[in-house]
């Protein structure tokens, strides 16, 4: 019997091994790209009912975060404030704008289109229900804002800014030096470390004297966040836990 | 797959003369059992149902293909789906999002109100808990802990009824106008609770209409014997509260005094039991524990946990309790014993002859303790042995001491004979029952409430279900929950106690009791309440509170913060005159035989006496002694059962083919059916076996059958259109009411069994999940025991029974260290742990509820339960003892001297809650191929849901069994309907079900496929450190400065005791500690109670010679004999080994 496969086709195989390689791996590059929550959820900005800007309120008019998300400090949920938060101002500023019609419609029982029921607003940042984050054990730490929802305070419509995927949870809870800072700067999301040392010289002397007494940490090249970072995980005794039960339940 | 094989050690000699069983068919030792005793789940042709033999491998692969292509082809969901967040429009005040508020109420009852903490979130009631300030320590069990249940049933009544035919609000609205401003010749029919509004209503009413009559009924009060006592104070109400407390000698007459018939605190009962330890502080003293004496025919709770249980017919107790009588009338002679005593006599002969001398030394031992005894007598037992009852606690000195008896103020209501007699006089014309029984299903033929129906004009009804009592009366009223209504009530020792709504009626046409009441009072219809106008019942409410129980101004908000007062509304009663005894003796005089038996129509553990029986929790949690489940059954004893020719066919039967060499109690598992006739009614349901029933009677639990509609015999027709239960409750069981006569009978004589040759499916769990191993529950008695020699000996050898000293050190190769060469379970704020006392638990079930409530555990189905895959974390074991072979005076077993019959058939009780122990050295973790189930620095045996596949290696590798699965997506799809998960996608889902209103938000909800246990309710453990950790900002406001904040590992640890686990709160008798192992008293930090438990030398670990390093430890069992008791030798000697 003549042969059947002409000779070229001994390196069909191979070829073909390569080509699946090479879709393979172009696969998972895609996957990691295209499909993960850094790629998915990274700057979704659904359009709200209210175009709250929260860089006129916070930076222009000087509204803490806790002014509207009042149970922050005591509650695994950060609130969305109720209409009725909004309405303290706004029964006497800009009443009239079209803008608040929304508002007008659940709480102004004088407005003709009054119905009673909640705004509902778009949910930008939204934890599988598999995990509990608490908001709470989080800014009673000493973790800001900042670090899970970035520059709030400087966005005109909010957007999704960080992952928020479980391993940037871990990178938190593995390396938290890296984003803990004092309790009262906190909400001050124009916070710096750096700035914060120079302007406190006595913290600054007495975090250098902490860190030139470890051995472990004197031989690294800390910035200033780490610096201080490492001085309040220390003193606070915070050990962020990694097992599961942590956040899932 | 078969099982791990564990080889577990001999059994010492010691031990060895008791035997230990938990079903028929391991006591029998059958081929069949020990085949299954080696494997996982039940030989797989007999796990699977009719559904899934048909769904085969290659189906499934089909179907599997199908569905892949069209996901392919649809690709619709990419993005992920909008969601929204609805803030309040306008908040209300106190509500957290997120944060569960508190509030104070409590559960009426006949026996006493339940003080209870209500878990609520965002307005939505979602667990019970007893309220622990409040000074009659009732505690919870397993009825109150599911109540919660009973508001979200799908099956609830929603809307009004006329002439069984749903009607619109308007139209009641209509007739009820006009029909309060004329009630007439009305009779009102009240539960047997007390509540000092309805009284103040029913006075107004009485007053407005002096031609209105009101009545009490529930069907399992015994009004005779209430009656008789209420005479014997010269009152009209009596209520008797034992006050355990002070009791230190109990006799119970069929008295399941700690539990259905339940008076008063459990705890101070179990506290008792402790041998003056107060939370572990010291070891349990023997000559300061209580002792109980139980006289009774059916195994109950109480027996269960009796020093001394006495095996007799219902009838024979009187005898006994006269035998006793007599002898504490010779040792402390008391007038009004004397009286009572006229004319009976008891001596026991032939086989009962050790009666006689049981008798002699329990009075004896009650004479000893004067002042601190405490005789109790069963609802169900005659008038008459209620008044001797009374008459031996006179004697005694318990009234007044250990007994409280109490004057219910008010008018008497009358009984259901009292309504038929006004009924058929013409008195009462028009009918409003507001009762929480079902008359018609439940009144005894004597008061034949059909006949009252049809003579009365119009009659109402008021209930939370549409039971068939609704849909037979003219008109039926929806009734709210307690926990949607305002109302009051009084607890067991008299207290004022507010009922408070937690939500608004969910249903918009429900109406409480004092809201109809109320418009029969003012002449005005009932106005529902809003979110800013409370009901008429809250103002009524309100009037009666300061009229009659305010002290001072301010009382009312103080009321309503702590659920109750401290003033009462019950006074003291004195024993005047004790009425005639003397029918007592034509009661006993014959003993059953097996031509004539004795049936007993008991309460059932689980939906009481039918009123829950559309709830799904209780239905499903197993009955705590023969563990069935979803039915009633007749319960024989083995004897009994022989006799009647059933015993072997039960053996036989209890796979669905006896030729085939089938296993287990699976889905195959069936009872013979047997006719049991008293009179000329008679009833067919199945026969199974109870140990330690009394011979030659039958247990007839009562409340099944309300509905059925696969044509058994003995259960109401279901009638479509007229549903009188829902999902849950239809076809299960069988309705034995019709075999009571007469309303003061519970205790029936002269009953057949004939033989049929039906079969039914019964779904039991006694041999499901089933551990194996040496001395899983241990036992020692104050006595000194020629095997285990004196109490001091037998304490300090708790922890070696079962051949736990022989255990080879422990040194393991594998060190659980981290690359860092740090502890693995490495956390220096809390390290977890429980202990369980087996000498409190009287195995109740409430813990097994509670945990259902609190981690979103999923109802099943029968069908389901019987193939084993009952989804409750807490598995409550209950293992049956009896000593088999008599010790020599070294503690030698004598291999030729049985002990007697009457020890051996009288077998102890040992319950013993079992869930995941939380090892340090899990052998489940190790066969995770996914991870999911991994350890926490706290020493938790964690579960990750979201990270399971399902594989089971896990369960198998568990040697506490402790480990479920959801084989279907039970929370998703009805399990209730018949063959509805396996249609997968297909079958009913339970879309806006109110029952998911139930659920704890702080749990996930699991799916099919996953694996779930207990991990110590961790939600409530991270709640409770994330709340510690506020203190970084106190101390920061307090340093002046956060920078300046320094904090140790004890401040940022729990307080002591700080968190409570669902188990732990409901146990009624506080067995289960639970805490912080680093609170161990070092370093000036508190102790836990935990810590102080695990010190006790009762503690032992559960089959610590595999070397799991159980975090769970358990607290041995302590009986307290009296050594000049005939059994004192047999008490106590129950430790289980399980081969």
């Amino acid at each position: 019997m003549a042969n059947f496969f002409p000779r070229w086709t001994n390196y069909t195989p191979l070829k073909l091994a390569i080509c699946a390689g090479i879709a393979g791996v172009g696969l998972v590059a895609a996957f990691t790209y295209y499909a993960t929550p850094k790629a998915q959820r990274v700057g979704y900005m659904p359009s709200q009912p209210i175009p709250y800007n929260h860089e006129l309120h916070v930076q222009q008019l000087g509204l803490d975060c806790r002014y509207c998300h009042s149970f922050v400090e005591s509650s695994g949920h950060a609130n969305v404030p109720s209409a009725n938060t909004c309405w303290n101002c706004h029964q006497h500023v800009k009443t009239d704008s079209p803008k608040l019609e929304p508002l007008r419609k659940a709480i102004d029982k004088n407005y003709e289109n009054y119905d009673g029921k909640p705004i509902e607003w778009v949910r930008v940042h939204s934890a599988p229900d598999y995990a509990y984050f608490n908001h709470s054990a989080h800014v009673n730490r000493g973790v800001s804002c900042e670090s899970c929802h970035g520059d709030v305070h400087e966005m005109e419509e909010v957007y999704h800014a960080e992952s928020l995927s479980m391993g940037f949870c871990l990178d938190c809870h593995r390396n938290p030096e890296k984003h803990v800072r004092p309790l009262e700067e906190v909400y001050n999301l124009d916070y710096d470390a750096e700035e914060y040392l120079e302007e406190n010289k006595e913290v600054a002397d007495v975090v250098n004297a902490f860190i030139a007494e470890n051995d472990e940490l004197k031989r690294k090249r800390l910035s200033s966040q780490e610096k201080l970072g490492h001085y309040l995980v220390d003193h606070w005794n915070v050990q962020p836990k990694e097992s599961c039960s942590t956040c899932h339940r | 797959m078969s099982k791990k094989v564990l080889h577990h050690p001999e059994t010492p000699e010691n031990e060895a003369a008791t035997s230990v069983w938990r079903s028929l068919r391991e006591r029998e030792d059958t081929i069949k059992f020990r085949h299954q005793s080696i494997r996982e789940f039940y030989d797989a042709e007999d796990t699977m149902t009719e559904d899934e033999r048909e769904l085969s491998r290659r189906n499934f692969v089909k179907l599997m293909g199908a569905s892949t292509a069209l996901a392919g082809l649809g690709m619709a969901a990419c993005r992920r789906p909008e969601s929204y967040i609805l803030p309040y429009a306008d908040a209300p005040e106190w509500i957290v999002p997120g944060r569960p508020l508190y509030y104070a109420t409590n559960m009426p009852a006949a026996n006493g109100a339940v003080p209870l903490v209500v878990t609520s979130y965002e307005s939505r009631p979602t667990k019970l808990a007893p309220n622990n300030t409040h000074p009659d320590k009732q505690g919870t069990d397993a009825q109150v802990q599911a109540s919660i249940l009973n508001l979200y049933s799908p099956s609830r009544s929603k809307s009004f009824l006329k002439d069984g035919g749903e009607v619109d609000a308007g139209e009641f609205e209509k007739f009820f106008s006009t029909f309060v401003k004329s009630a007439g010749k009305l009779g009102v029919v009240f539960g047997a609770d007390e509540s000092p509004t309805r009284n103040r209503l029913a006075r107004e009413i009485q007053k407005k209409f002096p031609e209105v009559k009101f009545y009490s009924y529930e069907a399992l009060e015994n009004d005779v014997a209430n009656k008789a006592v209420a005479d014997a104070f010269g009152e009209k109400r009596v209520k008797l509260t034992p006050d355990f407390k002070k009791a230190e000698c109990i006799l119970s007459l069929d008295s399941d005094c700690l539990e259905l018939d339940a008076k008063s605190s459990v705890l101070e009962f179990a506290k008792k039991r402790q041998g003056g330890s107060d939370g572990y502080d010291k070891e349990l003293e023997k000559n300061k524990m209580n002792r109980l004496y139980q006289v009774e025919s059916i195994f109950s709770l109480t027996g269960g946990m009796a020093d001394h249980r006495l095996r007799i017919a219902p009838s024979q107790v009187s005898k006994v309790a006269v035998a006793i009588a007599k002898e504490i009338q010779s040792l402390a002679g008391n007038p009004k014993l004397a009286q009572a005593l006229n004319g009976l006599t008891a001596t026991f002969s032939g086989e009962e002859d050790y009666i006689n001398d049981w008798a002699k030394a329990c009075a004896k031992d009650l004479v000893g303790k004067k002042g601190k005894a405490l005789v109790l007598v069963g609802t169900q037992q005659p008038s008459e042995l209620h008044l001797l009852g009374l008459a031996m606690n006179e004697a005694l000195g318990a009234l007044g001491s250990t007994l409280n008896p109490y004057a219910a103020s008010g008018q008497a209501y009358g009984t259901i004979n009292d309504l038929k007699a006004d009924v058929d006089a013409g008195g009462v014309e028009n009918l409003l029952l507001l009762t929480p029984s079902n008359p018609i299903f439940d009144a005894a033929a004597d008061a034949d409430f059909d006949a009252i129906l049809d003579k009365v004009g119009i009659s109402i009804h008021f209930g939370e279900r549409t039971d068939k009592t609704a849909y037979s009366c003219s008109w039926h009223i929806p009734a709210t929950h307690y926990l949607e209504s305002w109302g009051d009530a009084l607890t067991a020792n008299g207290f004022y106690s507010i009922v408070q709504p937690l939500i608004l009626p969910l249903y918009p046409d429900t109406f409480s009791e004092i809201d109809v009441l109320t418009a029969i009072a003012t002449g005005n219809y009932m106005s529902a309440p809003t979110a800013t106008e409370p009901s008429e019942a809250h103002n009524e409410v309100k009037t009666t509170f300061t009229k009659q129980f305010s002290r001072q101004a301010n009382d009312w908000n103080a009321l309503l913060k702590n659920g109750y007062t401290k003033v009462r509304g019950y006074n003291k009663a004195t024993l005047a005159s004790i009425g005639s005894t003397s029918k007592l003796k034509s009661f006993y005089e014959q003993a059953p035989t097996n031509e004539s038996l004795e049936v007993i129509l008991a309460k059932d553990y689980s939906i009481g006496d039918g009123r829950y029986i559309d709830n799904a929790w209780l239905q499903e949690a197993p009955d705590p002694i023969i563990k069935l489940t979803w039915d009633n059954a007749a319960i024989v004893s083995p004897k009994t059962a022989k006799d009647l020719g059933v015993y072997d066919e039960i053996v036989q039967l209890e796979t669905w083919n006896a030729a085939r060499p089938a296993i287990g109690e699976a889905g195959g598992a069936r009872a013979p059916m047997a006719k049991i006739s008293v009179g000329d009614t008679s009833v067919k349901v199945p026969v199974i076996i109870g140990f330690g029933q009394a011979d030659n009677t039958i247990t007839l639990p009562v409340g099944y059958g309300q509905a059925a509609d696969d044509g058994r015999e003995s259960a109401n027709r279901f009638i479509k259109g007229r549903p009188a239960v829902g999902d849950v409750g239809l076809n299960t069981g069988f309705n034995v009411y019709p075999l009571r006569k007469s309303s003061s009978e519970f205790l029936l004589k002269g009953a057949k069994v004939e033989k049929t040759k039906d079969k039914y499916k019964v779904a039991s769990t006694q041999e499901h999940h089933a551990m194996y191993g040496r001395a899983l529950a241990r036992e020692v008695s104050t006595m000194d025991s020629p095997s285990k020699g004196d109490f001091a000996h037998q304490l300090e050898n708790v922890s070696k029974q079962g051949m736990d000293s022989h255990i080879p050190k422990n040194i393991p190769l594998y060190k659980a260290r981290d690359t860092n060469q740090e502890d693995l379970i490495s956390d220096k704020k809390h390290q977890w742990a429980m202990t369980i006392d087996l000498n409190t638990c009287t195995g109740c079930n409430a813990c097994l509820i509670a945990c259902q409530a609190e981690n979103n555990i999923p109802v099943v189905g029968k069908d389901q339960v019987a193939l084993g895959r009952e989804m409750h974390w807490i598995r409550m074991d209950r293992y049956y003892a009896s000593q088999e072979h008599e010790y020599d005076s070294h503690g030698h077993i004598k291999k030729d001297e049985k002990t007697p019959a009457w020890v051996q058939d009288n077998p102890a009780v040992v319950p013993q809650p079992v869930a995941c122990t939380q090892c340090e050295s899990a052998p489940c973790e190790t066969v995770c191929p996914v991870n999911a189930t991994v350890h926490t620095e706290e020493g938790l045996n964690a579960m990750a849901y979201n990270r399971c596949i399902g594989t089971r290696y896990c369960a198998n590798n568990c040697p506490f069994k402790a480990r479920r699965f959801n084989f279907f997506d039970y929370n998703k799809r009805n399990p209730l309907m018949e063959k509805n998960l396996y249609r997968g996608p297909l079958g009913e889902k339970k879309v806006g079900s109110p029952e998911h209103l139930q659920r704890n938000p702080n749990v996930t909800v699991r799916m099919r496929g996953v694996m779930e246990k207990c991990t110590y309710c961790v939600q409530s453990l991270e709640l409770a450190k994330i709340k510690q950790k506020q203190i970084t900002k106190k101390k920061a406001e307090a340093a002046g400065g956060s920078i300046n904040v320094e904090l140790t590992a004890k401040d940022l640890m729990i307080p002591i005791n700080g968190v409570k686990v669902a188990c732990q709160e409901a146990c009624p008798s506080d067995s289960i500690a639970f805490g912080n192992l680093l609170r161990n008293g070092e370093n000036g930090i508190g102790k836990d109670t935990v810590v102080k438990a695990k010190e006790s030398k009762r503690n032992y670990e559960l089959l610590k010679y595999i070397g799991t390093f159980s975090r769970t430890t358990y607290l041995a069992r302590v009986k307290n004999p009296n050594p000049e008791m005939p059994d004192a030798k047999y008490i106590g000697l129950a430790t289980i080994n399980i081969h």
